[in-house]
């Protein structure tokens, strides 16, 4: 299995690259590419199982941009072809079409899914998500934690990450969450995702390598921990008023 | 030696005469300042304490009030993630020293309303200013608030880490946050150390660069979770450090291209520990002072206070002999021996990756078997707030993963995240024990064989657990020995 993380030197924020190390965890034979911004990314000319890139500060998501930019095409490919991508945070607003800078101007993304980001640097959101996505197995329930100053509007008929059942969504007003396709996930969750969601994580070795039975390292914490804030997050009175959607 | 001025607009001793609009202004400020002062009084006569709600109401009365406001001739603002109310203290009280009359806000809040207050309280009914200087802890949140208004003569940024995830996100946005407050007339004292925190500011910015020489304990090789500078800002080289302390503060430079930490101009040269001694070089000027205290994080605040100090106008001499008899406050870290166990008591701010790190780190250095109570959930993160635990996993919790900790009692709410996050970082989950009440920790723990006992526990549970806790473990030690 080959992970490759995309400029962990700038994408760090939150602790969201613990996506990788517990993966790395659970399958210790797994090849952990790290690739710096002033690299070619391994996916250019070889077989990568999944792409990662986390979350960074708003001048490194630029970069990022620029840096991407060459392989726009390649990733399409590979996004078609199957290959597994986790886009945690603001790494998503990358693949739109326009994202904001901190200053106010526009950027134009790399244009692979019909989405555009805008800031409220001055308003940043914090809050819980709830609902149910699956990969290649029967959905299972996700819990998340939101952190951000960006908010994703998207074309309705893209296909979301999940639908929260609790919380908002790409932004205040909707409900769907991320972006899901194929095997491609972009999600605004952070927390660590595959972390916090052991019954998804597995899903997601069995898509990675089908011909291995997946294994959860530290299976009986991470199953504790995941039920112990499932049962929190179904539980009405956890929710503040301002996780709700706005009419 | 108060050297007041009437209430009036900055640089203009008669904005309110004339114009309607300045009349209208006049009558609002004059009313800000009366609420907030009877406010002030009913808080005195409730015998309450409260800096917030009078400096609150005053600007819901006037917007405008730290602009037009009297204020002292010179103003000192301190802000950054940590030392801020340190330096604040050690400022204000060698200032007082001085003979000067000085205001600041360090019993209270750092917001825009905590501000209002000190200088409201800094005036008297008709609005003459009472005193010489004004030092103002300010919350770098608060920066675009308070900056604009104030325009002081300094400001003091002692380093930008990360902190709250869901209140400062990153360094990088705080230290935008600071920048687009500071106004032309301001001369920035700044952490040369600090990569984020020494480019904060305008081109134009006037800048003092205070910093630590290269330490026999700093390495080349930056490592943990927390590296918010890594690439050259110019060419996206990876820096090279010629000596890392921690984090992204160290001194840095780009194989690249030229880009490299500045040179401070106010340097510790030496630590040492043993005679309490800091060799310094002020500016040119080589000296030596009582090592304030040993934390590095005091040791940054110290050579900062001599650069503002230097820069005011205090002589040499005044500056370093004025360490002899200044402290900092109590840390919020004790040690006792009983017996041959020595009992440590931590707060481990919960919420704050960054802090937690400096905790596990000291926990490993300590020498001898180790066992820890943990109580670091942030409750009131969950009840009152949104809750986010990411930040377990922006801390160094692979510090802990040392084969001196012996025994781990992780106790709270999240006690299957916080067992889970030390399994992850390499902590045998056979010397772990859960349990969901926090205080059972400090009987459950097996204390036999121990060199070093550690009670940590974060800001809300302070003396709910943390006091029973460490009086608990206390007994049982005193019984042991």
């Amino acid at each position: 299995m080959r992970i490759e993380m995309l400029y962990p030197e700038v994408a760090n924020l939150h602790g969201d690259n613990h996506n990788i190390v517990y993966l790395g965890q659970c399958r210790p034979d797994a090849e952990i590419i790290r690739t710096a911004l002033t690299a070619t990314p391994a996916f250019v000319d070889s077989a990568v199982d999944l792409i990662y890139l986390g979350p960074s500060p708003e001048s490194a998501q630029v970069k990022a941009l620029a840096r991407l930019a060459p392989y726009r095409e390649r990733i399409r490919e590979l996004i078609e072809e199957g290959t597994a991508f986790l886009f945690t945070h603001n790494a998503l607003e990358i693949l739109g079409e326009t994202l904001q800078t901190a200053d106010g101007s526009e950027v134009a993304g790399l244009g692979l899914f019909p989405l555009r980001t805008r800031l409220e640097m001055l308003n940043r959101y914090s809050g819980k998500v709830l609902g149910r996505a699956g990969l290649g197995g029967d959905p299972v329930q996700i819990v998340g934690y939101k952190t951000q100053f960006s908010f994703v509007e998207a074309a309705e008929d893209l296909p979301g990450f999940l639908t929260a059942e609790r919380g908002i969504g790409r932004n205040r007003q909707t409900r769907v969450e991320g972006v899901r396709q194929g095997n491609f996930i972009g999600t605004s969750l952070v927390g660590p995702l595959l972390i916090n969601n052991p019954e998804f994580t597995k899903q997601l070795l069995a898509v990675l390598d089908p011909d291995t039975e997946p294994t959860l390292a530290h299976e009986d914490l991470i199953m504790s921990a995941y039920q112990a804030r499932l049962a929190d997050f179904t539980d009405p009175k956890r929710w503040h008023p301002w996780e709700q959607l706005e009419s | 030696m108060a050297m007041g001025s009437l209430v009036c607009a900055p640089g203009s001793s008669n904005a309110y005469q004339g114009s309607k609009e300045g009349k209208l202004r006049k009558i609002r400020l004059y009313l800000a300042v009366w609420v907030a002062k009877l406010a002030f009084l009913a808080i005195r006569l409730m015998k309450r304490q409260g800096s917030h709600m009078p400096g609150y109401l005053a600007l819901k009365v006037f917007p405008d009030l730290l602009a037009h406001l009297a204020k002292p001739k010179r103003i000192i603002v301190v802000t950054g993630t940590n030392g801020k109310t340190t330096v604040v203290n050690l400022l204000a009280e060698t200032l007082a020293g001085e003979g000067l009359a000085t205001i600041d806000n360090r019993l209270g809040s750092n917001t825009d309303a905590g501000v209002a207050s000190a200088l409201i309280q800094g005036v008297y009914w008709w609005g003459r200013t009472k005193a010489d200087v004004a030092i103002l802890e300010m919350d770098e949140r608060s920066a675009r608030r308070i900056l604009p208004g104030v325009r002081p003569e300094f400001l003091v940024c002692t380093n930008l880490t990360r902190d709250s995830v869901k209140r400062n996100a990153h360094p990088e946005y705080i230290a935008w946050i600071i920048s687009g407050g500071i106004t032309p007339e301001t001369t920035l004292v700044l952490n040369a150390d600090d990569l984020i925190c020494a480019r904060i500011g305008g081109v134009d910015s006037r800048r003092v660069l205070f910093g630590i020489d290269r330490l026999p304990s700093d390495t080349t090789t930056p490592s943990g979770v927390a590296r918010d500078l890594a690439i050259c800002p110019n060419c996206d080289a990876e820096l090279v450090w010629d000596y890392w302390r921690f984090n992204h503060i160290g001194h840095a430079h780009c194989p690249s291209c030229d880009f490299a930490s500045p040179q401070a101009d106010y340097r510790v040269t030496a630590i040492d520990r043993a005679e309490e001694l800091v060799e310094l070089d002020l500016d040119g000027r080589a000296g030596s002072a009582r090592l304030l205290n040993d934390a590095l994080v005091n040791v940054y605040n110290q050579i900062a206070v001599m650069a503002v100090l230097d820069r005011f106008g205090v002589a040499t001499d005044r500056i370093l002999a004025a360490f002899d008899h200044l402290s900092v406050p109590a840390t919020r870290y004790s040690a006792q021996m009983i017996g041959e166990v020595t009992l440590v008591r931590q707060l481990t701010k919960g919420v704050v990756g960054v802090a937690c790190s400096r905790a596990f780190e000291h926990i490993a250095a300590a020498p001898g078997p180790k066992a820890l109570v943990m109580n670091i959930d942030e409750l009131t993160d969950i009840r009152s707030d949104c809750e986010n635990i990411c930040w377990t996993y922006d801390a160094d919790y692979e510090y802990l993963a040392d084969p001196s900790l012996r025994r781990i009692v992780i106790g709270g709410v999240r006690r299957y995240d916080q067992a889970l996050r030390l399994a992850i970082a390499g902590v045998d989950p056979k010397i772990m024990t859960t349990v969901a009440e926090e205080r059972a920790g400090a009987d459950l723990i097996d204390l036999t064989g121990m060199a070093r006992v550690y009670n940590l526990h974060s800001v809300h549970n302070t003396v709910v657990t943390g006091d029973f806790v460490q009086a608990r473990l206390l007994q049982r030690l005193r019984e042991a020995s």
